[in-house]
């Protein structure tokens, strides 16, 4: 029995069809005597290239048990799988039992834009500093013009001068 | 003091420790410039090249 990770990059236009496609994921590990000790769905991602040009994944995350030869009849069968795009199982010593770092991404991600919904007035808030600042800048950029032209007239006379 | 943030273990799941360790090309940095030592560099190069493989990071800049 050796312990593994999974993960698979499923087609982002058949999210829909996530139920589906998890009873058949199980009926297979099953079938090959492995069994599934932890799910995280971690949802649409964007990917950093694209693959097989779809620029979104929809990424899934496994922790299982099982047996390594029963191994390579799972991955037969997920090759010819059209909905994943990428998969990969890695032998890991030990499960972590925390959820993943993708999967905590995704979920503050999704929080984000919730509470973005309600505030309005911070945002009109922030607009107004900005502008304040704005006029800071421009303030003190036009003081430093005027002293430079200053400076320019001076040294223009002292070349005069000599 | 490192500037690096180096973890108890590399996970490839965790983009943020690992972007530290490629360059703005998606390039893996040598050891000798990030003072990681050998056996956490080994682990490191192993990881990032597992989230490359799953999109994670990118193998460079060109990809179109």
């Amino acid at each position: 029995m050796n312990k593994y990770e999974a993960v698979i990059i499923l087609n982002p236009n058949l999210s829909n069809k996530m139920e589906s496609f998890m009873k058949d994921f199980d009926s297979l590990l099953s079938n090959n005597s492995f069994s599934i000790l932890k799910t995280e769905d971690v949802g649409r991602r964007q990917l950093a290239y694209s693959i097989n040009s779809h620029n979104k994944g929809h990424y899934l995350l496994f922790n299982l048990e099982g047996d390594p030869s029963k191994l390579i009849d799972i991955e037969n069968k997920i090759k010819y799988n059209e909905s994943i795009i990428r998969h990969i199982f890695i032998v890991v010593k030990q499960h972590n039992g925390e959820d993943s770092h993708l999967l905590v991404e995704s979920k503050t991600k999704k929080k984000e834009a919730d509470s973005e919904d309600n505030p309005v007035e911070n945002i009109e808030v922030k607009k107004d500093d900005d502008l304040k600042k704005i006029k800071e800048v421009v303030d003190t950029e036009s003081d430093k013009a005027s002293e430079n032209a200053e400076d320019a007239t001076v040294s223009d006379e002292e070349v005069k001068d000599e | 003091m490192s500037k690096y943030e180096l973890p108890k273990s590399f996970d490839y799941k965790d983009v943020n420790i690992l972007k530290q360790f490629i360059t703005e090309t998606g390039k893996i940095i040598p050891a000798r410039v990030t003072g990681v030592s050998a056996s956490n560099q080994r682990k490191l190069t192993r990881n990032i090249k597992i989230a490359r493989f799953l999109a994670l990071i990118p193998y460079t800049d060109m990809h179109k």
